[in-house]
């Protein structure tokens, strides 16, 4: 009994060093961000800041558009997540619950598609953003963002799940399909579609291929690209740098810790389920 | 899997119903699925096929593409540059497989031990939150952590009797240092995964083995890994598809490719060729090349699932 209460403790002991391991980096990060410029980055690595200053912020928003940056960012990720959750929910309504010509067929299709990389259809849709006069706008980061097979697929599981009765039921109540959709099955999916918004907006949030392909104008970058350009401009000093850094990883933070149940319970069931 | 559902999906259907309901489905149908399937034409299907084609043109964006049929294949079969993409993007996608696997499973079997609630919150979210953050933020904030004169984590490794290579100029240690990084990123996902996939094997499965005289490691073998081997099957394909896919860290860190080409990936070239030399065809034929081998990668995978993987 002693001996497996020894071994529970040295489990405990080695898991949280390895937790505090893992986010040594960030701690660093964030002291060295608030560190006046002319004593950062000394060794040892110092966990608070040695000479606490701001001024490395001010000095980073000078540099880039950084509230700009942050609402294109915004922009991007509420209007794709929400207008995909849309489109999805839809056409996971058709797959689900309606009968039409070549239903399974269209359905095996983009069930396909899955295997196909976005940056194998890049160049083709590169061309056709040109050719609509949308490289460099917000839009050619959205459209594509749209169409989420997974999503889709994901829905039609979940619809598929939820009894048909209930639909017959309202449909003898005079319910059509648009208040079938969307005041019953969407209410009854709501575990899905918190794992999808999580899943969707996590991935536009954090896209840095697509607008390095499609945006030119520091004004138009999201957060990824913005915070890329500024490292490599060497304009700014390491420092700096991490200000930027800091100033995207600490609001992602707070979102995580309190949304965390939801944030893991995404992963986990989208990963079982799919 | 997908004819399994669309096989329940059509048994569902059951019994003749009225032409008029039918052709209210057709026109619900064709509202419903249409953006989805308008924008699947556009963004997926459409591109997709305009791809193929374009692999067979040499095209430099600006004057007409002139058609060479299989000349882009012809040439990225005698491209050494191609052939390190390949290499560099195998040696990635299996390291980074083999070791999310182990280490998410380890990390998933220790945390599922801990009795204490605080330690475990603690260990769970510090493993999961680096891969909440961008890539962009990620890469950056490493190439600081291993720098040579002022790195944190250069520093420590000294300090442990470990001297450094200078991982980002120097061939040999270029590509392993991506791989690390990438551990770090995304080593929480797998776990959670795996932390997942362990609360489905039964308990009373571990306690008959247990009354059968099963030690620990018998268990772990002979009940936990059979168990959940369909979630370390997801996983691994998962992380293998992503892994192939590398591109933001070695584009940010080491936006040329590496020294001596140590870190070039497969869309780190594809991206290189399509939009910095401006070669539309050479460039679809090298996505050409990436959507075969990950088809057949995945296809492996399957194949070889049938025979091991559990399922009841």
């Amino acid at each position: 009994m002693s001996s497996s209460r020894l071994g529970r403790w040295i489990l405990t002991v080695v898991l949280v060093v390895f937790g505090v391991v893992m986010l040594a980096p960030l701690v660093w990060l964030i002291s060295e961000s608030f560190t006046e410029e002319t004593s950062a980055f000394y060794l040892p690595p110092s966990w608070i800041p040695r000479d606490f200053s701001a001024a490395n912020f001010s000095a980073m928003a000078e540099l880039i558009p950084f509230g700009r940056m942050a609402m294109n960012s915004i922009i991007v990720s509420v209007v794709a997540t929400f207008g995909a959750l849309l489109v999805s929910v839809m056409a996971a309504y058709a797959f689900s619950r309606l009968r039409f010509a070549f239903r399974d067929r269209i359905f095996a299709l983009m069930l396909a598609a899955l295997m196909v990389p976005m940056q194998m259809t890049i160049i083709p849709v590169f061309f056709l953003m040109r050719n609509l006069n949308l490289v460099d706008t917000l839009g050619s980061l959205i459209l594509p963002a749209l169409i989420n097979v997974f999503a889709i697929f994901f829905f039609r599981q979940y619809f598929n799940s939820i009894p048909r009765e209930l639909d017959e039921a309202a449909t003898l109540d005079g319910a059509g399909h648009g208040w079938i959709l969307f005041r019953m099955l969407v209410p009854l999916s709501s575990p899905a579609i918190a794992a999808m918004t999580i899943l969707s907006f996590e991935a536009t949030w954090n896209n840095y291929f697509g607008p390095l392909i499609f945006i030119r104008t520091e004004e138009r970058m999201t957060l990824p690209l913005g915070l890329v350009t500024l490292q490599a401009g060497q304009s700014g000093s390491s420092v700096v740098v991490f200000a930027a850094i800091t100033a995207v990883v600490v609001p992602a933070l707070v979102v995580f810790l309190l949304f965390q149940r939801a944030f893991i319970a995404s992963v986990a069931t989208a990963g079982v389920r799919g | 899997m997908s004819a399994q559902t669309i096989a329940t999906s059509q048994s569902r259907s059951k019994g003749p119903r009225s032409t008029s309901t039918r052709r209210r489905d057709t026109l619900a149908g064709f509202l419903f699925l249409g953006p989805a399937v308008l924008l699947f034409l556009t963004f997926v299907l459409g591109p997709f096929i305009v791809g193929i084609g374009l692999s067979l043109f040499r095209w430099d964006m600006l004057t007409p593409p002139e058609f060479i049929g299989l000349g882009n294949l012809v040439a990225l079969a005698s491209d050494p540059s191609f052939y390190s993409a390949l290499r560099n993007t195998f040696v990635f996608s299996l390291a980074s497989m083999i070791t999310h696997l182990v280490a998410g499973f380890a990390l998933a079997v220790g945390v599922n031990a801990l009795r204490s609630t605080v330690a475990s919150y603690f260990v769970r979210t510090s493993l999961f939150f680096p891969f909440v953050i961008s890539w962009a933020a990620v890469a950056l904030l490493w190439k600081y952590v291993l720098d040579p004169t002022f790195g944190m984590g250069t520093y420590y490794l000294e300090l442990l009797g470990i001297s450094p290579p200078n991982w980002f100029t120097d061939p040999t240690w270029a590509l392993p240092a991506i791989i690390g990084i990438d551990w770090w990123h995304t080593v929480g996902f797998t776990f959670v995964i795996m932390l997942a996939g362990l609360q489905t094997v039964p308990g009373q499965l571990h306690e008959a083995a247990r009354i059968d005289g099963a030690n620990a490691w018998q268990r772990m073998w002979h009940v936990t890994i059979p168990m959940m081997s369909p979630t370390i099957f997801f996983a691994s394909v998962i992380t293998f598809i992503g892994a192939f896919q590398i591109f933001d860290p070695i584009q940010i860190i080491t936006p040329s490719g590496g020294p001596d080409e140590s870190t070039l990936s497969i869309v780190m070239y594809l991206y290189q060729q399509g939009f910095q030399a401006f070669q539309a065809g050479y460039a679809s034929a090298v996505a050409l090349v990436v959507f075969v081998i990950m088809a057949l990668v995945t296809a492996l995978q399957f194949w070889v699932s049938r025979k091991w993987v559990h399922n009841q």
